[in-house]
């Protein structure tokens, strides 16, 4: 485990540059195009930050990724293309998804939520005793990463406030032992403090597991400090992409694309 | 939606092939009961009255997006009205219209107002209830509605100086009253409260929020549609002479509704291509077999929705949009890229939402038609 | 017989006819909660199973064995409908996927008669004879059988939902699709499981029914409207609520047969209606469906 350094870039050098490679995304919804060809790449256990404004297409961009919107182009995971697959499909690739607004089963209680989650792993054709052990072992790994969740296990997740549903989320996401994790906007609608919390579980998640995370985030500063490189995207294309230090360390760059607010926090 | 609108022509020439339909049909229906058999006039009659009631259910499923399984209660309520007035009072025909017709729109309102203060398919639910409910309460109320044996009342009668034929002269009273009906129908849907009920169908939270009264748009909406199927049931009585509970079985309630689907929900000539399928579907294939009606309305209604949601008047609206969509898909293109900017991150939330057009004009018919019920099912569920 | 021996009586024929609503109304309350939707034809295809069950009893084979089939049968029909009518228009407003199951209404109903006639048929009594007495409330063994067969369909249900892993799995999708699709789990799969099983509860409550009703076309019509009214007294997101408001409904309905004189034997079908309106009109999301809530 690497010291929690805000300088992330130099950290970790992959040997897999183009683990998820995206070229020529173009995606959107009936006749409305959102995304006008992207072009980038993800090294294998890296954090790649997408910012942008409202409306960029960033949410957009992380459906097409997992199947929820359809795209053209290529977009390829390990090699295999993930463009024309399903959202199921996706998962079964180890794509997780953790949508905005979080999306966890709101009527299933927590430790139900998890074993979801870990459903492609205890399906019917795999009942062996040594997988379902891992998941158990998962669980318990999920529950050091999420302590508050442990305490609740027999809650409905529909009890559960906010940031704990998000944190319920990524848990359930992880269940999947993705080699992709795609997060949506996790600190939407979360206190700061939480949002701080939850962003410091993913680094270690990251750091832990080497799984590859994908952030699309608003708020361009947390982003930041966990990503190792971060893009920016305005309306439908990528109008920066770098090391996350360096962008963050861009002022004009930040005061085009990401908003005063960044230059002020810096700032104090 | 430009595009199409291009196709269909300029507003002064669509206007001006509408007056030219008008008039043609106006001259056919006018014609019809000279050239035809009685029988042939009658039958006529009965798509023009049935007409009428697939009006008033259009109102409500076409363009209300509720559903009713009960407007054979409402018609048959409409014809024991008209039946019992005849009968005990001796009223003349005329007066039974205006009592069925207020009677149905009351009953429509009662049974509204629980129904539709909420989302969902309570008003089915309750309709059907109903529909289920009404034939065993008529033969119940014996004394007044002659219990199953029914009652028999003149039919009404032509006079002296039309000079015509007792099937003639009905025919023309009922082409007069549906003509009235179906103008009246285009007219309320034109109003503020057909845009109202437009809103609603497309996106209920959404015209909530923009101040749409909706529980009293879908009452509203409601008693009119009860009100249309009295109306009709009246006529029928007129027509037939006889009304006896189970001639108004659950049976009808369903027919109706799929009369409706077929001619084309949600368009303004769609229900008398629905009428002429309530009136000949059944006496065409019933020569074959007693279930052969059903079986011939139950995969009509599937395939439909499956492959046209507008029903048959909404085909040649369907196909021309394809084209038009097909052909100058460049040049669409080019126009909507501006568009994408503002277009939201946020997936399209409700299913019913990506059917909402805001540049939708419920006053254009040619709009009104090419709008389908729904949008074309996606393939996704969210 | 005393007032209070004749009240139970009716009150034990209520719960008889009750066991069987709610089976219905527990196939109902099944496909809402997976699709959202209310399924128009749940009767007319558990009658069609009840055909099904006829047609092979007809054949020779005997009841008990003729059940199982008929079950088998109902659950891969069910599949099929959802493969073939149902997710065609999935996703669709939901005014189109509610007329898509009037039509499945009529289209069944008619294919029935045309394949079966529209004449009556009797159907085999599978429980014996006569009646235990309790106290002076004579219990027959058919309502018995009939309470009986229902309280063991819950209880098979409830162990499927709540302890194995397609149950949670199930329940997952119902409770949210997408993120059910986001797990890997193929969710259109799953929805036609949630149909199978729908018309297999379903055909239970129509095997159990022909009996009494004797078997027609029409049959399910009448049993349909009394398991909509328990569905809603129930709260259509409840399969507990289903089965609470189908007992109560059946009871409900025959004291009213019974001791209301005005509304008498034949026009006991607009208890149904009243308990809907009144439950509309005073708690919408029934006895123990959850308050308001939008389906997206």
């Amino acid at each position: 485990m690497s010291e929690p350094t805000t300088d992330r870039t130099e950290a970790q050098a992959s040997a897999e540059p183009d683990f998820l490679k995206v070229s020529g995304l173009h995606a959107g919804y009936g006749q409305a195009r959102v995304l006008q060809g992207l072009d980038f790449s993800v090294a294998r256990g890296e954090v790649c930050a997408i910012l942008g404004p409202n409306g960029a297409g960033k949410t957009t961009m992380l459906r097409a990724l997992c199947g929820m919107v359809r795209g053209r182009g290529s977009v390829t995971l390990n090699g295999t293309e993930l463009l024309g697959r399903s959202p199921e499909q996706a998962a079964r690739l180890g794509v997780a998804h953790v949508p905005e607004g979080r999306g966890t089963f709101n009527d299933l209680t927590i430790e139900e939520n998890l074993r979801v989650g870990a459903h492609l792993r205890t399906g019917p054709r795999r009942r062996g005793r040594a997988e379902r052990a891992a998941v158990v072992a998962d669980l318990e790994r999920i529950y050091d990463y999420f302590p508050k969740l442990r305490q609740r296990l027999r809650q409905p997740a529909g009890s559960l406030s906010g940031g704990e549903q998000q944190m319920l989320a990524i848990g359930r996401a992880l269940m999947l032992r993705p080699s992709l994790l795609l997060l949506d906007e996790p600190s939407l609608g979360l206190a700061p403090l939480v949002t701080r919390e939850l962003f410091e579980i993913v680094r270690a998640v990251n750091e832990e597991e080497r799984t590859t995370v994908v952030v699309v985030e608003q708020n361009a500063q947390l982003a930041l400090d966990i990503a190792h490189q971060a893009h920016v995207l305005e309306a439908g294309r990528l109008v920066l992409s770098g090391p996350a230090q360096q962008i963050r360390e861009d002022g004009q760059v930040a005061e085009v694309y990401l908003g005063v607010s960044v230059l002020s926090r810096k700032a104090g | 939606m430009s595009t199409i609108t291009a196709a269909l022509g300029t507003d002064r020439a669509r206007r001006l092939r509408a007056v030219l339909t008008v008039l043609f049909a106006g001259a056919v229906a006018v014609g019809a009961p000279f050239y035809f058999a009685p029988f042939q006039v009658f039958q006529l009659t009965m798509v023009l009255l049935y007409a009428v009631a697939l009006a008033g259910l259009n109102l409500l499923v076409g363009f209300g997006g509720q559903i009713s399984l009960g407007h054979g209660a409402f018609f048959a309520a409409g014809a024991y009205a008209a039946a019992v007035m005849l009968d005990r009072y001796d009223t003349g025909h005329l007066a039974t219209l205006p009592v069925a017709a207020a009677g149905c729109f009351l009953l429509g309102l009662g049974f509204g107002v629980p129904a539709l203060r909420l989302r969902g398919l309570y008003l089915a639910l309750v309709t059907l209830s109903f529909a289920v409910f009404l034939p065993p309460l008529l033969k119940r109320l014996e004394p007044v509605t002659g219990g199953s044996m029914g009652l028999t009342v003149d039919k009404l009668q032509p006079p002296a100086w039309s000079g015509l034929a007792e099937d003639q002269w009905m025919y023309f009273v009922v082409l007069a009253v549906t003509a009235v009906a179906l103008l009246l129908a285009r007219n309320l849907l034109r109003s503020r409260v057909g845009r109202a009920l437009l809103a609603v169908r497309d996106n209920e939270s959404a015209a909530e929020v923009m101040g749409v009264r909706l529980s009293l748009h879908k009452t509203l909406a409601f008693a009119w549609s009860a009100m249309f199927a009295g109306v009709a049931g009246c006529l029928y009585t007129w027509v037939i002479g006889f009304v006896s509970p189970d001639s108004f079985s659950f049976v009808l309630s369903i027919t109706l509704l799929a009369g409706l689907v077929v001619g084309g929900l949600g368009s303004l000539y769609g229900p008398l291509l629905g009428a002429a399928f309530v009136m000949y579907v059944p006496s065409v294939s019933q020569d074959l077999s007693e279930a052969a009606p059903g079986v011939v309305f139950g995969l009509l209604i599937i395939a439909v929705m499956f492959v046209a949601p507008t029903g048959l008047a909404g085909l040649p609206g369907r196909v021309l949009g394809a084209v038009a969509r097909r052909l100058p898909r460049t040049a669409a293109a080019l126009d909507r890229t501006p568009e994408a900017e503002s277009a939201p991150d946020a997936e399209p939330k409700s299913r019913t939402e990506s059917g909402t057009s805001a540049t939708l004009d419920p006053a254009d018919p040619a709009v009104v038609d090419a709008e389908p019920v729904g949008a074309p099912p996606r393939t996704e569920k969210e | 017989m005393s007032a209070v021996t004749d009240l139970l009586q009716q009150v034990v024929e209520g719960l008889g006819s009750g066991a069987v609503y709610a089976s219905l109304a527990l196939a109902l309350v099944l496909i809402h909660r997976f699709t959202g939707i209310v399924n128009f034809a749940q009767g007319e295809l558990a009658m069609l199973s009840t055909y099904v069950a006829w047609q092979l009893v007809a054949s020779g084979m005997p009841f008990w064995l003729a059940l199982p089939v008929t079950l088998a049968v109902s659950f891969a029909g069910g599949m099929l409908v959802e493969r073939i009518v149902i997710r065609p228009v999935q996703g669709a407003p939901e005014l189109t996927v509610v007329i898509v199951t009037v039509g499945l209404f009529i289209f069944v109903n008619a294919l029935a008669g045309l394949i079966w006639s529209f004449t009556v048929k009797d159907f085999p009594q599978p429980f014996p004879d006569g009646a235990i007495d309790l106290s002076g409330v004579r219990v027959d063994w058919s309502t018995l059988g009939i309470i009986g067969v229902v309280a063991v369909v819950m209880g098979l249900l409830y162990l499927l939902f709540q302890h194995t892993s397609i149950g949670l799995v199930m329940r997952a999708v119902a409770c949210n699709p997408s993120s059910a699709r986001l797990s890997g789990i193929r969710v259109g799969r799953v929805l036609m499981l949630g149909w199978g099983l729908a018309a297999t509860v379903g055909a239970v409550s129509g095997v159990l029914v022909a009996p009494v009703l004797f078997l027609e076309p029409n049959m399910m019509g009448g049993v349909l409207i009394y398991a909509f009214a328990a569905a809603t007294l129930g709260g259509f997101d409840s399969p507990v609520g289903a089965v609470v408001g189908g007992l109560f409904v059946g009871v409900a309905e025959t004291l009213t047969g019974a001791y209301v004189d005005v509304i008498g034997a034949d026009l006991k079908v607009g208890v149904p209606l009243v308990i809907i309106l009144a439950v509309l009109l005073v708690r919408p999301q029934g006895l123990f469906g959850r308050a308001a809530v939008e389906r997206a």
